[in-house]
């Protein structure tokens, strides 16, 4: 694909090791990376992977001691399975006016309590609407009593009556999106880069202050006296992307990758990479100037009269169907199409 | 979109106060079509070219990307041959841009621009694909039906 080494040749290219998984967590080795790609990786995953959460609350009765306010803090931190957050579009790109079934997901809480007791009110008392042929939005109940998450605790008489209304998000927008719990991120167990401090203080040992990590075996420990090597680089990364239950944890890593893909796909298609039959209309549109038409006019400087777009003219033009394919490409042939794991592999 | 009414701009204006209201209709049936066509809400413009910019060497100002992106971009840029320089900067926190300057032996820094988003398309790729296959397989030994 290159004329130079981007990745000819498979041992040029990423590697990744998975050492352990399970249902909510899985740890990989990333290697034969950069320190940038495997950041970009993890920062990604972290708050930019579409999930579902409970964004608008209608109370019509609240009782109880907590603040309305409150509870819909709490019903918001709710995961909310969204192994198929894919079949909902965003709010804001949706055609309705509000919400509706396409970008939302309504949930149901009526609860009073009619005893001397103190009751619990759960997320699995939580009634999702059946509109929705997958489980789109259930809360996630994994304790072995199927309860869920504690929402609020009523006293006789006390009266919870509420409508929530789940959507699909990003964390960078709220943290309740966010799809993992925590994400490790590590390289150089031992620290040869010096890439940290490790301080301690005097009368301390360092070696108890910071114990070596469980990777600290997986790489070669610094020979006594050795020089420090300058050029050296990190290449390996150890991750552990645990989920918060909404997500099995390897669709979390994919759903990034993903997500990354198509941050990447979006600018392109901005920037004016179109496909060559929609060329000939593109060249009418009297938009923006485009660097492209000055690929024969030297070094011309560009924009003495203020900013000027880096979209092509025909940026616009580009979005019609047409800007799906920039987006596919090798992609979609890598493992069959978007859809693909979000479909029977991962039930 | 500001390019496209410039010629006709001045008469156009003096005529809308006595257009009658079909005219305008008709205008708008025709942007209306335009919109259709294109399938999809035109999205605000995300990058430009900053000022003082050459063929070679070009800043270019990203908005709504961070250290997510300008990282692993500016990383794949530096890898291809043709680029002399590549550096990113987010210039003050509580704005949401991120510049990227990208200088060129040779060729148009646009193009250098256009290949590190492919090029970090296709490191995806691989990184997507490796992960996959290298979870099918451990399910496979560890006996995880998933």
């Amino acid at each position: 694909m290159d004329d130079y080494d981007m990745m000819d040749g498979a041992g040029d290219q990423p590697q990744v090791k998975i050492s352990g998984a399970d249902s909510t967590r899985v740890e990989f080795q990333l290697s034969k990376t950069n320190l940038s790609f495997a950041n970009s990786i993890r920062r990604i995953i972290q708050a930019e992977v579409p999930t579902i959460a409970i964004d608008l609350v209608e109370v019509e009765v609240n009782s109880s001691v907590l603040a309305d306010e409150f509870i819909a803090h709490r019903l918001g931190l709710i995961p909310l399975d969204s192994s198929t957050a894919n079949e909902l579009n965003f709010t804001r790109d949706c055609d309705c006016e509000q919400y509706c079934e396409q970008c939302s997901v309504t949930l149901t809480l009526n609860a009073k309590c009619q005893s001397d007791e103190i009751m619990k009110v759960y997320a699995s008392d939580l009634v999702v609407d059946g509109r929705h042929s997958s489980n789109v939005g259930k809360p996630v109940i994994t304790d072995p009593d199927g309860l869920g998450c504690l929402i609020a605790k009523l006293r006789r008489d006390q009266e919870l009556r509420l409508t929530c209304i789940a959507k699909k998000g990003i964390a960078k927008e709220h943290s309740k999106w966010m799809p993992t719990s925590a994400v490790g991120f590590e390289y150089d167990p031992h620290n040869k880069l010096a890439h940290t401090d490790l301080w301690f203080e005097n009368d301390t040992d360092p070696a108890v202050e910071w114990p070596k990590s469980k990777y600290a075996d997986w790489e070669d420990p610094p020979q006594e006296g050795e020089p420090f090597d300058y050029d050296a680089t990190p290449n390996k990364f150890y991750f552990e992307v645990e989920t918060a239950g909404g997500m099995q944890p390897n669709q979390i890593v994919m759903s990034g990758i993903d997500a990354l893909i198509w941050k990447l796909g979006g600018l392109l298609v901005g920037l004016g990479v179109r496909e060559p039959e929609k060329e000939a209309g593109a060249g009418g549109y009297d938009g923006p100037r485009s660097p492209d038409m000055n690929m024969d006019g030297g070094t011309t400087p560009w924009g003495q009269d203020g900013y000027q777009s880096a979209y092509g003219g025909g940026g616009q033009t580009a979005y019609g169907g047409g800007g799906m394919t920039s987006y596919g490409g090798g992609y979609q042939t890598a493992y069959g199409g978007r859809t693909d794991y979000q479909g029977s592999s991962w039930q | 979109m500001p390019g496209r009414t410039t010629k006709e701009d001045t008469p156009q204006d003096a005529q809308m106060e006595d257009a009658p209201t079909s005219a305008q209709v008709g205008e708008a049936q025709v942007e209306d079509e335009i919109e259709e066509d294109q399938e999809e809400e035109v999205e605000p413009q995300r990058v430009r070219i900053l000022p003082g910019s050459t063929d070679t060497a070009a800043s270019f100002e990203f908005i709504d990307e961070g250290h997510t992106l300008g990282n692993a971009l500016r990383y794949v840029i530096m890898k291809n041959p043709d680029v002399e320089f590549c550096a990113y900067s987010i210039p003050h926190p509580s704005e949401p841009k991120m510049n990227i300057r990208i200088q060129t032996y040779d060729g148009h820094a646009v193009d250098a621009l256009k290949k590190g988003l492919a090029d970090l398309q296709d490191v995806c790729d691989v990184v997507a694909e490796k992960f996959w296959t290298k979870r099918e397989e451990y399910n496979a030994e560890h006996g995880i039906a998933r």
